[in-house]
């Protein structure tokens, strides 16, 4: 009976402890714009307790995400908080990164916040690479590109650096759709090309991308 | 400490690990940061390196980490500077090689993320997850 009563009331205790360092929010969705190199969120806080907390660490999820508190100790009443700076790199799409707060808090000593990024594409290349092995036939090979809803591209300029390679751009069946058709002159010996793709919007700053094409060593089998 | 106590004491522990454990095992495969790979996409230390020459080594941890130490012949491959090693990777790539990616630790969601852009962008086949990334290839040097 007395373990029965002291479960309980454990149990009580738990659920009426009260976190002394209050949140304003744990997760925080960001939208960069296009170009943005870093994406940064602000995660506030307060101690609403009567004694001072102290941060025994902040950790991120990820490498590239830094996540840096303004004070060691939080005295009671005083606000704060917690930067967490996303570098945005080369990466495409929803990003979730989750930064590890802990600290002496005895009613809640870790704490996930949680960063959401996306990022968005201007145009979207499907694939991003195109090959074709020694002694293959020649035929050529699509890449899709799509423009974003907000992004009026009319036309793509896409450029080879090497001589060896063949580009036609066509529009594709969707509205801000493309075809990239790409085809070497030869698949006789390994050649590699870097496809540069350029949008004709936004006009005073088009946006470059890029694709490889090539051919490998590697020969069919026969 | 009388016996009586020590036993509820005990108890008492048990109970509190009863939830515990049922969450745990409720939520093996859902850890928030962590993409679930499926096994066919993942390969052990000893696997990888039995490919020898077959496979194309792949560092997906940051420029700083990857300049420290690397395996022998890796490439870097991050997605802070994606778009600038890509290419570089891609040049070198052959058909008939395996591609092997890793990162830091089994916690680090880079290797992952690498592996599946390699797949879904540039439509590479034959590219695994290392298992237990970096630490276990150092383990087993």
């Amino acid at each position: 009976m007395r373990t029965v009563f002291a479960f309980t009331l454990s149990i009580l205790l738990c659920i009426s402890a009260q976190a002394e360092l209050k949140w304003e929010q744990t997760t925080i969705e960001l939208n960069p714009a296009s170009g943005d190199k870093q994406a940064i969120g602000h995660f506030k806080y307060q101690n609403v307790g009567k004694t001072p907390i102290r941060f025994r660490s902040v950790q991120s999820s990820c490498g590239c995400t830094v996540a840096q508190s303004q004070k060691n100790q939080v005295q009671p009443g005083e606000k704060g908080e917690i930067t967490a700076t996303f570098n945005i790199g080369g990466r495409t799409g929803s990003q979730i990164k989750t930064i590890t707060v802990k600290t002496d808090d005895p009613a809640q000593s870790v704490t996930a916040l949680t960063l959401k990024t996306m990022i968005g594409q201007v145009l979207a290349l499907q694939p991003t690479f195109v090959y074709w092995k020694t002694g293959e036939e020649a035929k050529p090979k699509t890449i899709i590109a799509r423009a974003s809803k907000d992004a009026p591209i009319g036309n793509l300029d896409v450029v080879s650096s090497s001589p060896d390679f063949l580009t036609k751009v066509e529009p594709g069946p969707g509205r801000g759709e493309f075809r990239i058709n790409v085809q070497p002159r030869q698949t006789t010996k390994p050649v590699t090309a870097a496809l540069t793709i350029k949008t004709d919007y936004p006009k005073d700053s088009p946006k470059i991308f890029a694709v490889t094409a090539r051919v490998t060593g590697a020969s069919v089998a026969k | 400490m009388n016996s009586p106590a020590l036993r509820e004491a005990l108890l008492l522990i048990v109970l509190a690990f009863v939830p515990a454990i049922g969450e745990a095992i409720y939520f093996r495969d859902k850890i928030s940061w962590q993409s679930p790979v499926p096994a066919s996409e993942m390969v052990k230390v000893a696997q990888a390196r039995a490919w020898g020459d077959n496979a194309i080594w792949v560092d997906a941890r940051p420029d700083n980490e990857f300049d420290r130490d690397h395996v022998p012949g890796a490439l870097s491959l991050n997605e802070d500077r994606w778009n600038e090693l890509l290419p570089q990777f891609l040049a070198l790539w052959s058909p008939e090689k395996k591609v092997v990616v890793y990162c830091s630790t089994q916690g680090c969601n880079a290797s992952r993320e690498v592996a599946h852009r390699l797949r879904s962008e540039a439509q590479l086949k034959d590219v695994f997850v290392l298992e237990g990334g970096w630490e276990e290839w150092l383990k087993k040097r």
